[in-house]
């Protein structure tokens, strides 16, 4: 792409005109180019494109029979225009990266991007900045993401169903484990991240996890662990939840799932305050005499009691709710999560939103709590501060949605947990749906196609020039495809993502030095394990082995 | 040699008398004219052939032209031609300027021909575009088609040249697409 600036403003962008044999046909929107002002580099994203005719009579005059002509008003009488929005602008003496506060001036000269501008605003794949894809048509150039920046804030990867959003999360998730910056706690409703998840390449067909990759670095916990064993998978701990440790809020976020109306929500709160912390089951192991004897007692109407009661026999049947369960998961997971390891949860056929949220909120809250005290602790100077959490969920729109996130851990989480180290990583289909305040919060977001028009609004809110990125956000392809903006990018930026492919299994399993990292089975495979993480980590593995045979030896596969 | 003597001059254009009544450079074709150490290009905008005198008519024989120079040799000897050129530009020491010399030509000068190799020069100039565009003898597009026809002959890329005359010519034109296809409606396709 080659041409010059035309005209522009820096509220509306700039327009570019293309050298004459330049093709427009080639230049997608999308594009990073660079504008090479007086004194300023502007570093810019082709966010429309049009043609123009300087005398508008051109258009209508019908010169397809003359190849001569045609060629001659290409370019002169009629021009091809494309619209770039400056994102970041560079003082070429001072090479400091500055927001745009003018604009280049006439007659600049526009030209693609090139390897060296690439890393000087994304900068060089390092343990901090992971290699996340390469720009539009520059297939070669390594676009990285500052992790550092990334872990900072809760982040969203959207996309509609079908675009890649586990593919997206998966990369991430590689990225942040490697790097060593923080813990990730995976609430993995469909069971592809810990052990293997389906690759919608056919020729691959199946996608390593990050117990593959990783070893011991990852844990898997499972909801249901005859899914696990029949998926291959050995899980590290069989997640179970004890009625005590639900509360009246985490029903009431699943009241659409339970079919609960707000008078069975103020029922449920009395039911806690009256029967204390085994509330959920004394109260479901009541009879009809006990329900009427606690409605007199308290007052409440002894037919919502009833049907509340009904409504809640749904909890019974999920099987990884205990009366008394043999471990406690929180505990579990923060062992786990304290000896630097990351935790993938899996929910097996367990995959109920009313599972999923429940199990999602009831863990998150406590670790919460944790981390809280953890913090303040650390505030006091009793012990270090935390490594930073960041706990993904799916289908964030349902614990996120306006009428929710306000009550919900994890819309707190989002709004303020960065104070006490944990964040969000959301992946959801329905951007539209997520609370606006939380949007607002979210530090970066990974955006695949977006087609409906309120989930590009929704997902752009709080971007600076939104609406020059909405052309750029509905023409992604529907695979591989997504923009980067917000936090920990210095400008929104449009990849193809990397390939998940053994290139990038080998990469991502190179620690710094240039070796593998052992992936080496640290937790016994017993579900319940209650031996210590990390402990038998040190065990030499022979060199030279390769990555598929230890697996192979260590699993039997 | 000369082909012509200037008879009229203004600093735009020049009239010039051939030396023989059938005898004239092609229309639109670059000639040249040296005035002192001035050496003034011109692109032939028309020509006019007629008596002597100026004032009568030539008269009609209904006679093929072999039969009248054998019975009436005489007439031909009472006519004479004129043809007008576009000043386009000047050489002066050793440097082409496509712009009008200091000085308006003098009378009696002798007119020559352009070589080919003083065409291509002045036809990299596109400027002389903007003198044949609006040439006082009015038929501009004709002039400007038939000089392009000229120059391109010349060219290594007839083609290329074509098209970049015409970019210019488009922007003289004020980007008025129709006027452009009036001109090169008259320049054969290369």
């Amino acid at each position: 792409m080659k041409g010059t600036i035309l005209r522009g403003s820096l509220s509306g962008g700039l327009e570019v005109r293309l050298d004459i044999g330049e093709n427009i046909e080639e230049i997608k929107v999308g594009t990073f180019c660079v504008v090479e002002g007086r004194t300023h580099d502007f570093f810019s994203m082709v966010v429309d494109e049009d043609i123009e005719a300087a005398n508008p009579r051109a258009f209508y005059e019908n010169l397809s029979d003359n190849p001569l002509l045609n060629e001659i008003i290409r370019g002169t009488g009629i021009i091809d225009k494309v619209k770039i929005q400056p994102m970041i602008a560079i003082n070429r003496e001072e090479s400091r990266i500055q927001p745009v506060k003018s604009i280049p001036s006439y007659l600049s000269v526009v030209r693609e991007a090139q390897e060296e501008d690439v890393f000087k605003i994304f900068g060089r794949p390092d343990r901090t900045h992971f290699y996340v894809g390469t720009p539009l048509d520059m297939d070669h150039i390594p676009v990285c993401i500052d992790l550092k920046r990334f872990i900072e804030r809760s982040n969203g990867i959207f996309g509609k169903s079908g675009t890649g959003k586990t593919f997206y999360t998966r990369l991430m998730l590689c990225g942040m484990i490697k790097s060593g910056l923080c813990n990730i706690l995976v609430f993995d409703m469909h069971s592809e991240y810990g052990w293997e998840g389906e690759d919608e390449d056919e020729t691959r067909k199946k996608a390593k996890g990050l117990k593959q990759l990783f070893g011991s670095k990852v844990a898997i916990f499972t909801l249901d662990p005859e899914s696990s064993r029949n998926r291959g998978v050995h899980p590290d701990f069989v997640v179970e939840i004890p009625y005590r440790s639900i509360e009246a809020e985490d029903i009431a976020m699943v009241w659409e799932e339970l079919n609960l109306n707000p008078t069975a929500l103020e029922v449920i709160y009395v039911l806690q305050k009256h029967l204390g912390q085994d509330w959920l089951h004394t109260f479901l192991n009541m009879d009809a005499f006990a329900i009427k004897d606690f409605a007199d007692n308290t007052g409440s109407h002894e037919g919502a009691l009833q049907a509340l009661q009904r409504k809640l026999f749904k909890l019974q049947r999920l099987p990884f709710i205990k009366e008394n369960p043999a471990d406690d998961a929180v505990e579990r997971i923060m062992q786990y999560l304290d000896s630097g390891m990351n935790v993938v949860l899996e929910f097996g056929h367990q995959r109920s939103m009313l599972a999923y949220m429940l199990v999602a909120n009831i863990l998150t809250r406590r670790i919460h709590e944790l981390y809280v005290k953890r913090s303040e602790k650390a505030l006091g100077g009793t012990r270090e501060n935390n490594i930073p959490l960041v706990i993904v969920i799916e289908e964030a729109h349902k614990f996120l949605s306006p009428d929710m996130s306000r009550q919900t851990i994890f819309g707190m989480i989002a709004r303020e947990m960065r104070k006490y180290n944990v964040t969000l990583l959301v992946v959801d289909q329905r951007p539209s749906g997520i609370d606006p305040e939380v949007h607002s919060q979210l530090g970066t977001k990974i955006v695949a196609l977006l087609t409906e028009e309120k989930d590009i609004e929704s997902v752009l809110s709080g971007v600076n020039n939104a609406r020059m990125l909405r052309n750029v956000l509905a023409s992604l392809d529907t695979k591989q495809q997504a923009i980067i903006l917000g936090h920990a990018v210095p400008m929104p930026v449009v990849i193809r993502t990397r390939t998940y492919d053994e290139t990038f299994y080998r990469d991502i399993t190179r620690d710094d030095g240039g070796n593998r990292s052992r992936p080496t089975s640290a937790m016994g495979h017993s579900a319940g394990s209650s031996s210590l993480p990390g402990a038998d980590q040190q065990e030499e593995e022979p060199s030279g082995k390769e990555f598929e045979d230890l697996m192979k030896e260590l699993y039997g596969k | 040699m000369a082909i012509g003597e200037v008879i009229e001059s203004t600093t735009a254009e020049f009239t010039a008398e051939a030396r023989r009544y059938d005898r004239i450079p092609a229309y639109g074709s670059f000639v040249k004219v040296r005035d002192g150490n001035i050496l003034v290009y011109g692109i032939v905008s028309g020509a006019y052939t007629g008596s002597m005198d100026g004032l009568s008519k030539a008269k009609a024989f209904f006679k093929s032209l072999d039969e009248l120079k054998l019975e009436q040799p005489q007439i031909f000897e009472l006519l004479r031609t004129e043809f007008s050129c576009v000043v386009v530009g000047y050489e002066e020491g050793g440097r082409y300027h496509p712009y009008y010399p200091p000085t308006h030509l003098g009378l009696h000068l002798p007119v020559e021909e352009a070589d080919d190799l003083e065409v291509l020069t002045i036809s990299q100039h596109l400027s002389y575009l903007d003198k044949t565009l609006n040439s006082p003898s009015g038929s501009g597009e004709e002039l400007t088609a038939a000089v392009i026809r000229t120059a391109a002959r010349l060219q290594p890329d007839p083609r290329t040249y074509i098209i970049k005359a015409g970019r210019e010519l488009l922007r003289m034109m004020n980007y008025d697409t129709q006027r452009l296809k009036s001109v090169f409606e008259r320049v054969d396709a290369v």
